[in-house]
């Protein structure tokens, strides 16, 4: 779909207002832009280059059709073109269909191993409106979940506990840490011989992992009796 | 406090650490692993994840039928949160969900749900990888294998461990955010637990192929102090270990 000899883009060169999708000039009045309407506010632009669509001032997303897929390796070419060229992370949009199926392992092994860029399959134009739906959801998310992790911060800063955060893209979320003192004395029982009550008398004597690990026989003695005391220092090892 | 095993030779099989539940739902994985690729292939209980294909990545196999519906949302959220906890990378095969022979081809159902979790993989930097087959899905882990092999982070320690190590294993795994690999890391390349708690955090960072800011983690966590007080309750009463001990 894209124009042959036209320049890949670099970020910033293209501003995607708040809310908004920026598409190649191209796809007006295809069935992804049909697709899209209502759902999301696409602007048509002239000489985006290599790439389809603008998710954000980052994000693009490049398409390769059924037809491109059949054609040959001129797709290959965008695509490496791009990477090479631009600075923006691209998404790349591949119709899979039981013509060009057959092409899919080689394409994803180019685009994901190779070019180090994403990939992600559908079955036509309809299913690819619909995932740029999502997609575009997800980056304005995105600006939110910054938002609220600073936030976060600030709270963690006041009061030492788990705090609510409400981000939506879950693997964005920063995981707020529990309190490191169960972690601690978990670690501490598997030391062999030590259980509950010795883990806990160890580490109110001597107060962190470091310190029992260089604490003498002697000194582990008067806490946990001769023989376990041994037995630590021996797991310990010199 | 230097490694004590020099790194062994570089043409030593390429190897995948895979998760014991894997032996029932992924046996043609498992096999394409070893007989077709070649593959050293360590069954080991990862409990976090499918597989380990180098130091610092881990994958995880999905049917995808376990991304279309909001059933499974939180369980795959969670597994693969804790996962970039432990790992720099992460990585999830989308396997195509199993038919029967004969069955004619059949489009996939798509979802907002399904095209929502992709969307926030891509987003949080997942590598996303789609797959028909698990014979499939054994080739993309061969060559993620081999990807990260050429960028000097596979898997170099023995993968089994015996007698004291093993109970040294268990030690490091108890530590939070320490994957099974990186566990198995510090266990062969320190001489012991007391050497490795006293080395700098650039020094266990070189040792178990962490991250400086995962081992600058770790030191900080050997050297907590520990204060009763703050510990849950349920968990320090004698005889009563729960479910929220175990990881």
């Amino acid at each position: 779909m894209a124009a042959k000899g036209s320049l890949p883009a670099a970020a910033g060169s293209v501003v995607v207002p708040y809310g908004h999708l920026v598409g190649s000039e191209r796809w007006r009045g295809s069935e992804i832009a049909r697709g899209l309407q209502g759902k999301t506010k696409l602007i048509f632009e002239d000489g985006l280059g290599l790439v389809d669509f603008h998710l954000s001032n980052r994000i693009c997303v490049l398409y390769v059709s059924e037809a491109d897929l059949v054609a040959g390796d001129e797709f290959k070419r965008r695509l490496v073109r791009f990477r090479n060229a631009s600075s923006l992370g691209g998404i790349v949009i591949v119709e899979k269909t039981p013509i060009s199926e057959q092409y899919f392992s080689a394409v994803q092994k180019l685009v994901v191993l190779q070019l180090g860029m994403a990939l992600l399959p559908v079955a036509n134009q309809e299913e690819a409106s619909q995932l740029i739906t999502q997609l575009v959801s997800s980056v304005e998310r995105l600006r939110i979940v910054c938002h609220s992790v600073i936030t976060c911060f600030r709270k963690l800063k006041r009061v030492r506990e788990q705090s609510k955060d409400h981000s939506s893209n879950p693997f964005l979320r920063k995981q707020c840490s529990q309190l490191a003192e169960a972690s601690v004395f978990r670690t501490v029982q598997q030391i062999p011989g030590v259980g509950k009550t010795k883990a806990l008398l160890l580490l109110q004597q001597f107060g962190s992992i470091h310190q029992i690990c260089n604490a003498s026989v002697r000194e582990l003695e008067l806490v946990v009796g001769q023989t376990v005391a041994k037995q630590i220092h021996a797991f310990l090892g010199s | 406090c230097a490694p004590t095993k020099p790194p062994s030779d570089e043409d030593a099989a390429l190897c995948v650490l895979v998760d014991s539940r894997e032996i029932s739902s992924g046996t043609d994985v498992i096999s394409a692993l070893k007989a077709v690729h070649g593959l050293r292939v360590q069954v080991c209980s990862l409990g976090s994840c499918d597989y380990v294909v180098s130091n610092r990545m881990a994958v995880e196999r999905k049917f995808q039928s376990e991304l279309l519906s909001t059933v499974n949302r939180s369980k795959v959220t969670q597994r693969i949160q804790r996962l970039q906890g432990m790992f720099e990378r992460v990585c999830v095969i989308v396997e195509k969900d199993r038919s029967r022979p004969g069955d004619p081809w059949k489009f996939l159902q798509r979802t907002q749900c399904y095209d929502g979790m992709l969307a926030a993989l891509l987003q949080a930097g997942i590598r996303v990888l789609f797959s028909s087959c698990q014979e499939e899905s054994a080739v993309l882990l061969k060559e993620l294998a081999l990807l990260e092999q050429r960028k000097n982070a596979a898997i170099r320690v023995p993968t089994e461990v015996e007698g004291s190590k093993q109970e040294m294993l268990n030690f490091y795994l108890s530590i939070p955010n320490v994957s099974y690999v990186a566990a198995l890391n510090l266990c062969h390349r320190f001489g012991s637990v007391r050497k490795m708690v006293n080395s700098s955090p650039s020094d266990i960072a070189a040792a178990a192929q962490l991250s400086l800011q995962r081992a600058e983690e770790l030191f900080r966590y050997l050297r907590y102090g520990f204060d009763a007080q703050m510990l849950p309750e349920n968990i320090s009463a004698k005889g009563k270990s729960d479910g929220a001990t175990k990881s």
